[in-house]
Formats: structure tokens, sequence, C-alpha cells
């Protein structure tokens, strides 16, 4: 792996990211995303752009990886996280392409080539590596990984990350905010 | 501790010939011999609801088909469904213009995230119960069914009483399910006798037995449709989804209600010999106590290896085992080898046991507070034989030569030891409650021999 640039790390206002997590690389976090200590976002072949209002837990490891076989070039890929998704306890993300409103239970794995849209929640400890587009709303669960689409996507977690933003500051240090607010989303 | 990982390394025979861990065993106070699940009695205390803990007498739970009336699961992973609440705005019925919110309940599965909206179920006011059930479409027939079984029943029932008083031929028994019982018995039974049931059989009324189903002979062709528009898994049932709910088998999701929940049974175990209770718990399905739990671990000895070692055929190995005292007196434990074992199921390897009896301190609950471990004088162990002591546990060493060349090191041997019977000592009100010598074969499985 290349050297990591720590100080391309770009930090929206209203996010709260602990210094304790792990960013390497070129890493956008959008506004009220809150990133719980011993997170760990690596932006390995391209940038990683998270949107707003998602959560981040801990042991949550989010890589944009090298695809299979291709050739280790820098910046070839760039992985989009869109909004109000939750990533719960120890789960691995190395979907480069996920929606809005996703839940990724504790320990559950989401591979390269998944394309989650939106309202999915992959069940705990889950593992899902086939090449497709997840439909809107699936809800994947149980050891033996069930299927089904739900009819609501789940809600999202304003209230969570109103608590989270007030409580987090208590106990731990915030990564600064580098990035001046943007006129886009 | 290598027992404590596998139970199954060290086994006791169970009376009925069975060979359990100690801990699956059960002690009859009264027949003094192990008892396990397979020779007890079972019998059923009073079926409860795993989720409400709600307890009913079996005649309820009957009626109720078995199932908690309160308590749903999901019909997609059968997890224990959740209710939750919700606001909605419902508009004023006084002020039209205006709404206020009220509080709505669904159910939610928080496992497979299953909800009773997915399948359009409108949410309930109420927050317990208040689900409607659908109505069984075989409903009418099942009742005629079970009323005409239920008079063939009785039928036979009288029939039976009536045998008691009735001496019959002997293969007149076999004959009477469909009535013919009484045409035979005009011939072979004295007139007095046969007059009489006669006149009972004129009484009595042939149940009419249930209309037949017409058995189907042709279906419809498949639709077209199912040839050429692609399968949508997601709204098709598994199959499990339909045995979970025999009575409606919905074929697709959308037709998938909550299920209501199976009731558990508490049970009560009773020795076959002496009937006596041997485990009998609390009535109230919240409390985890029992009444009477008879477990052998608390009044047999319990043996365990204390350290696994490796094996070489036909060569010595020193083996560490502990016995533990689970009763608060001294007991004393012999060891005696079996003679003349050559069953090599149960017996790979010669042991060597400790000729002397070895006395087990007695149980203390402090003692487990107290970390000095001064050796209480009280014992005169050898310390060739009896390692460490420590509280009721002691760990003695026992020779092992394995005779077999390949495989699991097995040994077999009699574990006799003291037993003060608390239960006759309150029958005699005897200061010193009697004291019992018991045998139990033991079963250790010691573990491979190297290569």
């Amino acid at each position: 792996m290349a050297a990591p640039n720590k100080s391309s790390v770009k930090i929206a206002p209203g996010a709260v990211v602990c210094d304790e997590c792990e960013l390497i690389g070129d890493i956008t976090i959008g506004a009220r995303t809150v990133i719980h200590p011993k997170a760990r976002i690596i932006a390995e072949a391209g940038p990683v752009v998270i949107g707003e209002f998602n959560i981040i837990e801990e042991l949550v490891h989010i890589t944009n990886k090298f695809p299979d076989g291709a050739e280790e070039k820098r910046n070839s890929q760039v992985m989009l996280i869109g909004s109000n998704n939750v990533f719960e306890v120890g789960a691995q993300i190395d979907a480069v392409r996920i929606g809005d409103h996703n839940v990724i239970e504790s320990k559950a794995y989401v591979g390269p080539r998944v394309e989650l849209t939106s309202g999915c929640i992959i069940g705990a400890a889950c593992h899902v590596t086939t090449g497709e587009k997840l439909p809107e709303n699936t809800v994947i669960y149980g050891s033996k990984c069930h299927r089904r689409i739900q009819r609501e996507r789940p809600p999202a977690q304003n209230l969570q990350i109103d608590f989270l933003t007030k409580i987090l500051p208590n106990y731990h240090y915030l990564k600064k905010v580098t990035k001046a607010p943007s006129p886009q989303k | 501790m290598a027992t404590f990982m596998d139970v199954n390394l060290v086994r006791y025979l169970c009376s009925c010939g069975k060979r359990y861990p100690a801990c699956r065993l059960y002690l009859c106070r009264h027949c003094l011999k192990l008892r396990c699940s397979d020779c007890v009695q079972h019998e059923v205390d009073s079926p409860y609801c795993p989720n409400c803990l709600e307890n009913m007498p079996a005649s309820e739970a009957k009626l109720k088909k078995n199932r908690c009336s309160n308590c749903f699961d999901c019909p997609i992973c059968g997890h224990t469904l959740m209710t939750r609440a919700t606001s909605q705005m419902m508009a004023n019925p006084d002020d039209p213009g205006k709404s206020t919110p009220k509080k709505m309940y669904y159910m939610a599965c928080s496992f497979c995230r299953w909800t009773t909206r997915d399948v359009g179920l409108p949410d309930r006011v109420v927050a317990n119960g208040g689900w409607p059930d659908e109505d069984n479409a075989d409903a009418k027939r099942i009742n005629t069914l079970l009323e005409s079984y239920r008079a063939v029943a009785q039928r036979e029932k009288a029939e039976k009483e009536r045998k008691k008083y009735v001496k019959r031929r002997s293969h007149a028994g076999f004959q009477d399910k469909y009535g013919l019982t009484s045409v035979a018995m005009k011939w072979k039974i004295q007139p007095a006798v046969a007059n009489l049931s006669i006149k009972e059989k004129e009484n009595e009324k042939v149940p009419s037995p249930p209309q037949m189903v017409e058995p189907v002979t042709d279906f419809d062709p498949l639709p077209p449709e199912i040839f050429t528009e692609p399968v949508q898994l997601e709204k098709v049932t598994h199959l499990t989804h339909r045995l979970a709910a025999p009575e409606f088998q919905p074929a697709e999701t959308v037709d998938l209600r909550p299920i209501h929940k199976h009731l558990l049974v508490r049970r009560s175990l009773r020795c076959r010999e002496c009937e006596h209770n041997l485990s009998k718990p609390d009535f109230n399905p919240l409390s985890i106590k029992f009444k009477i739990q008879l477990i052998a671990l608390n009044h047999i000895p319990e043996l365990r290896i204390m350290s696994p070692a490796t094996f070489t055929p036909n060569k010595e190995t020193v083996v560490t085992f502990t016995l533990s005292n689970p009763s608060v007196y001294n007991t004393v434990v012999k060891l005696l080898p079996i003679e003349g074992e050559t069953d090599t199921d149960y017996m790979t390897a010669k042991i060597e046991l400790p000729k002397a009896d070895l006395v087990l301190a007695h149980h203390d609950d402090t003692a487990v507070y107290d970390d000095s471990s001064k050796i209480s004088p009280e014992f005169k162990d050898d310390p060739r034989v009896i390692v460490f002591r420590r509280a009721n546990k002691l760990g003695f060493v026992a020779k092992v030569t394995p005779i077999c060349k390949s495989g699991d090191v097995k040994v077999s041997f009699q574990m006799k030891h003291e037993f003060r019977n608390t239960a006759a000592a309150i029958q005699s009100e005897d200061k010193e409650p009697k004291l019992e010598w018991l045998q139990q074969q033991v079963f250790v499985r010691l573990g491979r021999i190297g290569q």
C-alpha cells in the first residue's frame, strides 16, 4: 500500500469523527455523519466519499480496495457511500457503491462487486460477495442469507445521530473539521 | 479441566445400562440408584408461553391449541415478534381541519425485519392482542370429523367397560370395531347375558361414518404465464413458511400472518421404580428454582481428568484425576478395578488404581473465599498417590498402560463411595444421616494413542 496521506481527509462541519478512528487516504465525510472510535476507513484504490447522516460504529472496516487482478493504480476507482446509512459494529464493507438508508448489521460483509441501492439491510454476520446490484429494500438475514423485499425502507436514525453528536465529544477527542462548507450536498 | 470442556469424557453407568456424564444423571434418594432422562417418567406440569411466561392448565392450553393468545412468531423466520408503537396523524372527527397524533401499534420482527405492515395488515389501536385470527376454511369439516371420531371413541370405551362384566371368548375382542360383536354374542354368550347386551345395543346408535372426501383426479392445466413470466422469488413463500401455518399454507408472502407462539411445557421427572419425584420445578414459570432437584452431581463424587496426556502402546503413563465431593460430609471413596473386562469398546488400557481409600473433605461454600492453601492435618495422605488437596477436591494419580495399538485410550473402573441419605434421616429423625455405600461404574476416555 502506498504511504498513507492523512492530510487529505475532508470532514464537513457537523460531522463527529472520533480521533481514535483510522482514516487513511483521500476521504470525504459529509455533514452530521458520526464515526465512532476504532472504525477504519482506508482509501487505497481511490477516494472514499461518505455522505450525510451516516453512523459508522466501532470496528467497522470500510475499504476501497484494488479490484482483483487489476493493476494497483491509485485513483482508479471512487467509493461512494450515500446518506442515512448505518454500519453496525464490526461490519466490513468493500462495495464501492452504496446508496441511502442502508443498514449493515454487525459483523456483516459486503464484497467489492456488490452494489447496494437503498433501503437494503444486510443482516448480522451475513456475507454478500456476489457481483450484483441489490434491488431496493432487500433484506438479507439469517445464517443461510435468506432474502426478502421489504415494503418500507428502514427509518432514518436522526435521534440516534443527535444523541451521539451530544455524547461522543464528552468522552472522545474529535478530528477537526477541515473542509469549508461546500455549496453542493 | 478436560471434563469441564467435554463432559462426555467421564461417564457413569446409569441403572438402566446407559452411560451418561454425571451432569445428565439423577440420583434417586429412595432407590439409591442413578437414573437418566431415558429411564425416568416425564410428566407435564403446566404449559406456559416462553415469551410472556403466562402459564395455564393443560385443558386450557388444549383449547387454545397449545398456543399463546397474545404472543406471536414471525411467519418468515420464526423469531418472536415485537410490538412497535408509532404515532400517526388522525383527522379529528370534531374538527376536520385539524389532525391529532394517535398512537398506533404494529408488530415487527427484529431479526428479519418482517412487519405486519409488509403484508398490509392495518395497525392496531391497542398494544396487546386484538390481532384478528383468520378463519380456517376447513374448520367445519374438521369439526364434523372430530365429532364422528369422538362418537366412535365413546362407543369403543363403552364396549370396553362392558367387557369387564361380560366374559368373552378370547377372539371376540378383535371384531367389535364395526358393531359385529353383538351379532356374534347372540350365539356365544349365555342367554341371560346376551339379552342384556342386546338391550344395550338397541339403545346405542351406530355413529354414522363421516362424509368421504372426493378424490382429486385431474388438475387444471398450469396457467401459460408460468412459462413466460420470470419467477419473483421474493414474492413466493418457502416450504418452511407454508408448513409453519399448516391450516392456511400461504403460497405468497402477502398472505403471511403472524403465528401464535407455541407453548412450552414445564415438566417434572419421576423415578419409575419408587415413584418419587427426581425433579420438580417451581410452579411459577418466572422462577428458575426447583422444589426438588436430585441431580447426581449434587450427591456423588465427581471424577475429572486433570490434564490430557499422550499415550504410547504398552507403556505406562501417569494420569492425574481429580475427585470433588459435593456432600457436606467427609466422604470415603474406594476405587476398584473391574476384573476380566475384555470388551475393548469400554476398556483399551489397564489402569493401576490407588489401593488405599481416598478421603474427600466435605464441601464448604465458604471455602471458595478462603485462599490460604494450608493442608488440613486431618488427612494423612500418601504423597505418591495424592498429588494435591484443596477444599473438597483432591487430585490423585493412576498408572495407565494402553493395551491397544491405536485409537482412544479408555478405562473403566468401579467407584465405591459413602453416601449419607439425608432423606432417610428426616424420616427416622436420627441425628446422623444413615450411611450407605454406593457403587458406580465409571467410563473414562483418557485420550488418544500418539503416533
